[in-house]
């Protein structure tokens, strides 16, 4: 999937990876799609839970072993 | 209007102060308003210097889950205050509480204000959701 930037969060546990994603968000423009990669067991329902709330789009997921990939285009 | 999340921590041990930690910083990253009242043993939570402790006899193993959260990528308390602190959250301390235990406004870490029970509840009946660890 086609991507403007990349957030490793793998290693990290909840909420680390939401709060690096929100950090993140502030750096890209509209439009913009942002890869996160994580293995955080909470992240497969707190990903899609967080886009939901603050309305930005999660446009794909990709799951490879442990590792999710998620899509989200900025609003 | 901004959704609003409040809690009141009313233990001083560090799984009670890392609990408001952890989802406040996930509330605010959420776009939520958050508000965090410390009250009895809670308040020296948010004092300067404080080492929180696992209760009983867990406290002896305090320092390997600091170790092992270090290892998740979760800061040492501290850190951790301040992260939350530059989210937004927004921490108080129970003002009769700093009287009974005879903590002081310098006492308490930096960006912390005095509160009584009326302006919280205030808050908390604004919040959406209310949390009570105790």
């Amino acid at each position: 999937m086609q991507k403007d930037a990349t957030l490793d969060a793998r290693g990290l546990m909840c909420p680390m990876p939401i709060v690096q994603l929100a950090k993140k968000v502030k750096e890209l423009k509209s439009g913009q799609v942002l890869e996160l990669l994580a293995d955080d067991l909470g992240s497969k329902e707190d990903v899609p839970a967080w886009c939901s709330r603050t309305g930005n789009a999660l446009v794909g997921t990709e799951g490879e072993g442990k590792v999710l990939k998620f899509y989200i285009r900025m609003k | 209007m901004t959704e609003k999340l409040s809690m009141v921590v009313s233990e001083g041990t560090f799984d009670k102060a890392m609990m408001p930690l952890i989802m406040g910083t996930t509330a605010a990253a959420m776009g939520t308003e958050v508000h965090v009242f410390y009250t009895f043993f809670g308040t020296k939570l948010i004092t300067k210097g404080v080492k929180p402790k696992l209760p009983g006899f867990w406290r002896l193993f305090t320092g390997m889950f600091v170790k092992r959260m270090k290892k998740v990528g979760i800061a040492e308390y501290h850190q951790l205050v301040k992260d939350a602190q530059e989210m937004g959250v927004n921490f108080y301390a129970c003002s009769t509480t700093m009287g009974l235990l005879g903590v002081k406004e310098s006492d308490l870490l930096p960006g912390v204000k005095v509160l009584g029970a009326a302006a919280f509840l205030k808050l908390a009946s604004e919040s959406k959701v209310s949390l009570f660890i105790g």
